[in-house]
């Protein structure tokens, strides 16, 4: 009797930590799974927005064909950041959707000078869908945020930080707003 | 020392002012459909956009609802806005077919979000012109209402249709079928009827003390069927569709 009782409770604490360990574990991954998924979400909506380039440039060559310059670096970069997508490197194509960004914001100050095509029907809808995207873009990168923070959390605090060296849960970057994107005004006393 | 201490009242002055400058907060989800902050809209006005909105919801479970803020307090509209959706949540769960027409007074500035499931109907650039169109050319002549109005008729058309009510789910609260009632009028039939005998057996055996479990049961019927005229529903999601405009 004493000597089952000596057997079955080290089987009883093994048995509850194992199934404990499979909730953290099972924790963890969910919660790098929906990084992931939310890092997808950032990526569709820069797919969003490179699939609107080619329109936008038609329109724009309409009426301000001699702005050639600015308008095939869109184009490049636009390209250059499919590729870099398709790679699957996340660095090289946030790099590439950046450089795009700013290409992006260049072509809108060249259009300032076009009045004509300023107040065109159909460039006014592809600025409000730009700007759409831009937006979709920051609310999904904010949410990609939270939930890297929420698993870097999960991988950093006790029960977690176990299971993470153990299983090679690495930290994921967050997604930094890039520079010269739209900033918090700065407070003044 | 003192230095040190009107630092740090600086400090902690700095944290507790510069929060709210930055993000404005954002009202609790209302009970109405339309909420004027700014005062500019009579009561008058208010119901008839309210009733227009209702009515709408009643047809397609498509919500709209419009808010009115003085100012954004140098927050960004945009992010305002976002946090407003995924605040109040309009629009139905599942089916993310809210929308919210947000207009800040003081910085002229308006914007429409779009919820997921609308975004096919009312995209962006169609959000635009509505803007555009129908709502500031108004706004400057200052005709609120009237603007207010011919956006959200609007909006409405553009959204009719792509999310026709469902047959069953979702209307359930509206229209209860009269035989639903069946199992919960036998239920309680049967209740009432075991109630009475065992009452009887009471009175005829002399015993004096009542018998009163069962009229709780009746009360707590009446909450059920939530009217559709009430602003319920939510657990619309948001991913920033929609566009901005000002005036």
């Amino acid at each position: 009797m004493n000597k089952a009782l000596v057997v079955l409770i080290p089987l009883v604490i093994v048995g509850v930590l194992v199934i404990g360990g499979f909730g953290i574990y099972n924790g963890l991954v969910s919660a790098q799974e929906e990084a992931k998924t939310a890092w997808a979400q950032v990526e569709n909506q820069y797919q969003r927005r490179a699939d609107l380039i080619p329109n936008l440039v038609e329109t724009v060559k309409g009426y301000a064909a001699q702005e050639k310059s600015v308008l095939e670096e869109v184009t490049r970069l636009r390209s250059q950041w499919g590729e870099a997508r398709q790679s699957g490197d996340i660095s090289k194509s946030l790099q590439a959707a950046q450089g795009l960004d700013s290409a992006l914001g260049r072509l809108m100050v060249v259009v300032e000078r076009y009045p004509e095509l300023k107040s065109n029907q159909n460039f006014m809808k592809l600025q409000d869908q730009l700007e759409g995207t831009e937006n979709r873009v920051s609310v999904e990168r904010r949410r990609f945020n939270q939930s890297v923070l929420n698993y870097n959390k999960k991988i950093r605090i006790f029960p977690g930080v176990l299971f993470a060296g153990l299983f090679g849960f690495e930290r994921i970057p967050l997604f930094e707003a890039e520079a010269g994107a739209k900033k918090a005004p700065t407070v003044k006393f | 020392m003192r230095r040190v201490a009107t630092f740090i009242l600086l400090w902690l002055m700095g944290i507790f002012w510069a929060v709210p400058a930055l993000t404005l907060e954002v009202p609790d989800r209302p009970e109405g459909r339309v909420t004027d902050q700014t005062r500019t809209l009579t009561r008058n006005e208010i119901a008839a956009l309210e009733q227009k909105l209702a009515v709408f919801e009643r047809e397609t479970t498509n919500q709209i609802a419009v808010l009115l803020i003085p100012s954004l307090e140098g927050d960004s509209l945009d992010d305002y806005s976002i946090r407003l959706a995924e605040k109040w949540k309009i629009g139905q769960k599942g089916k993310n077919n809210g929308a919210i027409l947000l207009i800040v007074k003081a910085d002229r500035k308006l914007r429409i979000e779009v919820g997921y499931g609308l975004e096919g109907a009312l995209p962006d650039g169609l959000a635009g012109s509505i803007i555009r169109d129908e709502i500031t050319p108004r706004f400057k002549a200052g005709q609120f209402y009237q603007g207010i109005d011919a956006g959200i008729t609007a909006m409405m058309a553009a959204t009719k249709g792509e999310y026709k009510a469902p047959k069953k789910k979702g209307r359930r609260s509206q229209s209860f079928p009269p035989w639903s009632f069946l199992p919960l009028v036998l239920f309680f039939g049967i209740f009432a009827f075991l109630n009475f005998m065992r009452r009887r057996r009471h009175f005829y055996s002399g015993d004096s003390t009542g018998w009163t479990t069962g009229g709780g049961f009746f009360g707590s019927g009446s909450s059920f069927g939530d009217s559709g005229g009430g602003f319920s529903g939510g657990g619309g999601d948001f991913g920033g569709g929609g566009a901005s405009g000002d005036w």
